[in-house]
């Protein structure tokens, strides 16, 4: 598709959609949002990117490498984020119990592990989101399946 | 407060990790992919003995995730029961994935094998979760996460009756999961809450105001397990997909995913819903009869196939019906014939299907007909097709002998003689269909028509433990009787 | 007369149930395999609207702590933040399940289940 509007637009529009999406999860417990709708948002951006240039374009922004590490490092990151609750004392996922620090609310720093739980949780939505839009696209080049149409 | 409470979880989380560093280390360090996984799952097996000598000592334990107390917070508890299921899975899952380690390589794509870890490791810690969960919502969580895993290992082979099957299964186990939910929601507008202990003791309450809703949900909850445990009508997924699958895959689905839910059934039967609400509406009857028509059907389906998988298969939807006749009962012999059943069918289940890889491994043969004689030339992989078999029909010396032996009993002292019939047709429509195959393999006058390759000795070592399992489950199955004595004499 | 004002107090309870069926009976019985996708999206969302609706308080606020509110006055925030996980875990089935039809399209050239029955059976 080569249209120059489209291009433009989403041009314009993508840093302002990332900037959002950021936004989202980092505040995640103060207002509604957090780490799925955030990265959502996050990984919405980088596809409409492909979709509006090219596959290339796209992989250019976040290669579907990068994208599947990202996707197991951050869930991954969650994991152990609640594993170091029991290291630090506390249950698995603790949080203040576990000595996790607490900042005064309202501030941008105040949920102690949820803030580095949403933060893994952001980049594993939105590389999942990347790497699902892959899959579903280039399915046919990768893993180099005939096409059969017998019917 | 020690290292050892937070062994409930940690059976868990160790899985979920270890899920999740399988696609890192398989790109950067792929050696030591198969030996973390073995660790992972011999850990677990570990951590589930300490447990059981803990509870053993201790009574009951309960884990609080995050150290938020019930109702609010999502509540692990282990109990013997629960351990029970535990050791099974454990013990199961480590020995299919050593016979998995060398079965993979013959059919799947060599970068597809660290995703296929990826998905064993999640579906054995959600299992392990459906089994330790006391919430609600928290199964239906890891029920969801145990349904992708278990079309993703069918459909991870990725010729066109996988994929077909995986879909059909991912459609029905969907249909399941919506009306498990549906089912919860009954629950929490009646009473508020989603524990299990919780909701037992405000049920006891509920079920004058709200009988309706709550006769809703028992059935919800009948059809939601009953399609993902492959109960009787609701089966239909079942041979497509246990039969296309890797055999590695074919011996995971059979051998636990299809019994974990039965098991979760039980759990919400006996723990969640108060004893009045079974008593007024013929909740077991349903289940015992649907239980009983499938270990009849199931039997009589097998009879007609010609593929072996798929045999096998139909042979599963005829044994979970013994464990489903076991929860039906409300009796507590049957209760313990049906547990050990989800152990001795999942240990000899699971050796049939690596049976039936062996033989596709080394010989490419999956038609009943055309396996004639082959016990000459894989007498040891057949001997444990045999001993198998003994086991399915419940011939003396074997475990399938001692779970039938103590669901008859539980039927004859409910009075109930009709079903030990049942059970004997049952059985001897499993040997109809299983002899013929031992019997041909071993004393066919031709000869054998089709190349065999040598089978790995790792494989063949799997299949001897088997063999040994299923012999001693036989034998000496006292302990295990007694733990599940002890386990389930709490529900009567 | 008392059972119709029942039925017009709690409408959204119809209305769950009545998508609940519609979804279901599309899935089990449409042959498309890209509407028994959808269907099954129908289903799950009935039960959320199901679910939210229990934790409802007509005038109710968004349970963010504030000075000078008493408890009485929040919205159950338990059944919205349940039903946001399952509506995660929701598009995930979705996903896996359309990348599922997308795969069998490329072998069949068709997502409708009956026309690969024949396709089958005519092999």
């Amino acid at each position: 598709m080569e249209d120059q509007i489209v291009r433009l637009t989403s041009r314009l529009v993508v840093p302002f959609i990332q900037l959002y999406g950021i936004y989202v999860i980092v505040h995640g417990h103060l207002s509604p949002g957090g780490g799925f709708s955030g990265g959502a948002i996050f990984g919405a951006s980088l596809v409409l990117i492909a979709v509006s240039f090219n596959l290339e374009a796209g992989a250019k922004q976040v290669s579907p490498q990068s994208a599947s590490i990202l996707e197991s490092g951050g869930a991954l990151g969650f994991a152990l984020t609640g594993l170091a609750a029991v290291v630090m004392g506390g249950s698995y996922l603790a949080n203040r119990a576990a000595g996790f620090p607490i900042g005064v609310t309202g501030d941008l720093f105040s949920s102690g592990a949820i803030f580095i739980i949403t933060l893994f949780l952001g980049a594993k939505v939105a590389s999942t989101i990347v790497t699902l839009f892959y899959n579903i696209i280039e399915g046919e080049k990768k893993d180099g399946t005939p096409e059969k149409h017998s019917g | 407060m020690g290292p050892l409470e937070h062994l409930p979880v940690l059976m868990v989380v160790i899985f979920f990790c270890g899920a999740f560093l399988m696609p890192l280390l398989f790109r950067w360090a792929r050696p030591i992919c198969a030996p973390l996984m073995v660790a992972i799952l011999a850990a677990a097996l570990v951590m589930a003995i300490i447990i059981l000598q803990s509870v053993y000592q201790l009574g009951p334990q309960l884990y609080h995730l995050g150290g938020w107390p019930p109702p609010w917070g999502i509540e692990l508890k282990v109990d013997l029961l629960r351990v029970y299921m535990l050791l099974v899975l454990f013990v199961i899952s480590l020995w299919i994935f050593i016979y998995a380690l060398r079965d993979l390589g013959n059919e799947l794509k060599e970068e597809l094998i660290g995703w296929y870890y990826t998905l064993y490791a999640l579906l054995v810690g959600s299992m392990a979760g459906i089994a330790l969960t006391n919430d609600l919502f928290n199964l239906f969580v890891m029920m969801e996460i145990c349904a992708i895993t278990a079309c993703a290992i069918i459909s991870i082979k990725e010729d066109r009756e996988c994929l077909e099957a995986s879909f059909k299964y991912l459609i029905l186990s969907a249909m399941g999961t919506g009306c498990f939910l549906l089912g919860v929601a009954m629950l929490y507008m009646a009473t508020g809450y989603l524990n299990y202990d919780y909701l037992h003791g405000s049920l006891v309450e509920a079920i004058a105001l709200y009988p309706r809703n709550l006769l809703l949900a028992a059935a919800l909850f009948i059809v939601a397990f009953g399609t993902k445990a492959a109960l009787f009508p609701l089966h239909v997924w079942l041979p497509d997909a246990h039969a296309s699958a890797p055999s590695p895959s074919s011996a995971m689905l059979s051998g636990l995913v299809i019994k974990i839910y039965a098991f979760a059934l039980l759990i919400v039967f006996y723990e969640v819903f108060p004893a009045e609400m079974l008593q007024g509406v013929p909740l077991n009857e349903i289940i015992l009869w649907l239980g009983s028509l499938g270990a009849m059907f199931g039997s009589i389906y097998a009879m007609l196939q010609t593929d072996l998988k798929k045999m096998l298969a139909f042979s599963s939807i005829g044994q979970i019906g013994y464990i489903f006749m076991g929860i039906g009962f409300n009796h507590e012999m049957a209760l313990i014939g049906g547990l050990y059943h989800v152990g001795v069918h999942a240990v000899t289940k699971a050796m049939l299907f690596m049976a039936a890889g062996v033989i596709i491994y080394a010989t490419g043969v999956r038609k009943i007909s055309d396996m004639d004689g082959i016990g000459r030339n894989l007498p040891l992989t057949m001997a444990a097709f045999a001993v198998g078999s003994a086991s399915m029909i419940g011939l003396p010396g074997t475990g399938g002998l001692i779970s039938k032996w103590y669901l008859s009993l539980g039927a004859l002292e409910m009075g109930r003689p009709f079903f030990v019939i049942i059970i004997l047709i049952s059985s001897l429509l499993n040997a109809v269909y299983y002899m013929p195959i031992v019997i041909n393999a071993f004393l066919y006058h031709g000869e054998f028509q089709f190349r065999v390759k040598p089978v790995p000795r790792v494989m063949l070592a799997t299949l001897i433990f088997g063999m040994i399992v299923i012999i001693i489950s036989g034998v000496f199955s006292r302990p295990a009787v007694v733990l599940l004595e002890d386990a389930v004499s709490r529900f009567f | 007369m008392e059972l119709l004002r029942n039925i017009a107090d709690n409408y959204y309870y119809m209305v769950a149930v009545v998508l609940f069926v519609i979804g279901m009976y599309t899935m089990l019985t449409h042959s498309n395999m890209i509407k028994k996708v959808i269907a099954m999206n129908i289903m799950d969302t009935s039960v959320f609207l199901l679910f939210v609706s229990v934790g409802y308080l007509s005038g109710g606020r968004a349970p963010i702590v504030d000075e000078g509110l008493s408890a009485a006055a929040y919205a159950n925030p338990l059944p919205g933040a349940l039903m946001l996980t399952g509506i995660v875990v929701a598009v995930s089935v979705t996903a896996y399940a359309l990348s599922l039809v997308v795969k069998i399209y490329r072998y069949y050239g068709t997502c409708d289940y009956d026309e690969i029955t024949d396709i089958r059976s005519r092999e």
